[in-house]
């Protein structure tokens, strides 16, 4: 298993639409928003520079664990994971490690948009904070990269791509990702708060504030994580007994 | 355990179409074993099945005693699937690595990388490979563990000639070593060059199964052609040894079942005839006339 994992990792690096996706288009996003609306100000008690960052970095978070399930999509359309099923490795094992590359994705974004926002937005947290933050988000992304899973064995490669990324714009739209949920309107904002998106950035909201998440916040994303984690082992299970 | 597989009553329906139709065989290790059949015949649904990637609707499939999915987990089986494709932006070195890191036994890396005729290509992108190389590169995946049963589907649709008898010698090789082999192909005069042993499959049923001299005699042995030079046909038909006669323009053919005995009397007798050929009736009639009869059931 640890040898699929390397090979899988080092394929991961090699693909620059990855870097693109996780690394370039949050921080460009990061830094246009945080140019647009200036670092000053607060919204829900954190300083308006870091708690964009925690958006944009949530945002990016969210692109990355989906696009797995890109690719799982298209290796199933392709035979290859057919034919690592006919090697001594276990089914089980192949999703174990799609599914942590898929959380491992997280991290690159949060990381990026920090350093961009601790050297050109003046955020400054302590190294806890900064380790609190890279871990929290990084196994926060898990519901997602169970998401992205469930897509990839359900869908054909083409409807995978569209599917994930209207999946990934409406949860982080409607999560208040874009738009803070301070300032949404009454509905959309109940909506929002049941939402993994919005429980996942609230993770890194918390970090930056100086507190613990709130459990209920916590409990909300760990449902998230069962449901789609389920989601995505009956879409495993009935993608194998077809083909 | 001197079995490799065994198939007993194995059924395979797809919605309302029966694929697979009730097969019975058994395999030997160290047989070298040809799946032929015409496309459609079952033959990819039949592997699938040996494989554990489908489940039969009726029978059982047993391979080294177990089911197929405990074999592959030991693994005891490689395979070289048709049309699977490979993850891009990985080097046929490291799959070939990724492959040995999962199997208990591998053989050594360059001899695979020799055996497949990949040697040159190692550093190469898996995307960046002709529909040939990425062929080899299937064998080399299926190769790289030592497995005791080595399962190829149709294993040279995308070799041309020389890369084809490339291949066959590779798998000679390896089936020399006491390893079992079962490939499936249509093209008949490899599974009469490579096999022991042919099993012809139709309309998923098995429809002859024996040497590739066992299933040319199924159907007569010989065709003997010549311009007859006026030559009734009716006397033609009476000649010793002739099974059917028929012309063709001003050609005659004979199917024999003992070609000697005509050719013998066709001298004797002195009948003109000119460019007389005598052609082995070859694996591909013998194989059509055997699955035209299973259609006709």
């Amino acid at each position: 298993m640890r040898a699929y994992l390397v090979f899988e990792l080092r394929r991961l690096i090699r693909e620059p639409r990855m870097a693109i996706f996780t690394v370039v288009l949050p921080v460009l996003i990061y830094t246009i928003s945080s140019g647009s609306s200036g670092d000053a100000g607060q919204v829900g008690g954190v300083d308006v520079a870091a708690y964009l960052m925690v958006s944009m970095a949530a945002y990016g978070a969210l692109v990355g664990a989906l696009s797995v399930g890109i690719a799982v999509s298209q290796e199933r359309a392709s035979g290859w994971l057919r034919q690592l099923r006919i090697t001594p490795l276990a089914p089980t094992q192949v999703v174990a490690v799609k599914a942590l590359l898929a959380s491992l994705l997280a991290i690159p974004p949060v990381v990026s948009v920090g350093l961009v926002a601790a050297f050109a937005h003046g955020v400054s947290f302590s190294a806890g904070q900064w380790v609190a933050l890279v871990v929290l988000m990084w196994l926060g992304s898990l519901p997602f990269a169970a998401f992205g899973l469930a897509l990839g064995f359900t869908l054909p490669p083409q409807l995978t791509q569209p599917v994930s990324m209207l999946g990934v714009f409406g949860l982080a739209f409607l999560g208040g990702l874009f738009v803070p949920v301070a300032v949404m309107p009454h509905v959309l904002a109940s909506i929002a708060t049941w939402l993994p998106s919005n429980r996942f950035a609230e993770l890194g909201w918390s970090v930056v504030a100086g507190q613990a998440p709130p459990v209920g916040g916590v409990a909300i994303l760990a449902a998230w994580a069962v449901l789609f984690g389920g989601l995505a082992a009956w879409a495993y299970r009935r993608s194998a007994a077809l083909r | 355990m001197t079995e490799a597989v065994r198939l007993q009553a194995v059924a395979k329906n797809y919605g309302p179409v029966r694929a697979v139709d009730g097969i019975d065989l058994s395999i030997a290790r160290g047989q070298t074993v040809a799946l032929l059949g015409p496309n459609g015949a079952g033959k990819s649904t039949t592997i699938n099945m040996l494989l554990g990637l489908l489940e039969p609707t009726d029978g059982t499939v047993r391979v080294f005693g177990g089911s197929p999915t405990e074999a592959v987990r030991a693994g005891q089986v490689g395979a070289m699937l048709q049309e699977s494709g490979f993850a891009a932006n990985a080097t046929v070195r490291e799959l070939v690595e990724l492959a040995r890191a999962l199997y208990r036994d591998p053989l050594p890396t360059a001899e695979i990388l020799a055996t497949a005729d990949l040697t040159a290509l190692a550093g190469r992108r898996l995307d960046k490979l002709s529909g040939g190389q990425t062929q080899r590169v299937r064998f080399a995946f299926a190769l790289a563990g030592n497995p005791e049963l080595l399962v190829l589907d149709e294993p040279t649709a995308a070799l041309d000639v020389e890369s084809r008898q490339a291949f066959w010698a590779a798998m000679r090789r390896y089936a020399a070593t006491g390893r079992t082999v079962l490939f499936a192909t249509h093209y008949l005069e490899e599974a009469d060059d490579f096999a022991d042993r042919v099993i012809v499959i139709a309309r998923g049923r098995v429809v002859a199964d024996g040497s590739g001299a066992d299933i040319r005699q199924l159907t007569g042995g010989r065709t003997v052609s010549f311009d007859r030079a006026g030559t009734d046909l009716d006397v033609l038909r009476r000649l010793p040894g002739v099974v059917e006669a028929e012309t063709r323009g001003e050609r005659a053919l004979l199917r024999c079942d003992d070609s000697d005995s005509t050719v013998r009397a066709l001298l004797a007798d002195g009948h003109s005839w000119r460019n007389l050929e005598i052609t082995g009736a070859g694996l591909e009639e013998a194989f059509l006339s055997l699955t035209a009869t299973a259609g006709k059931e």
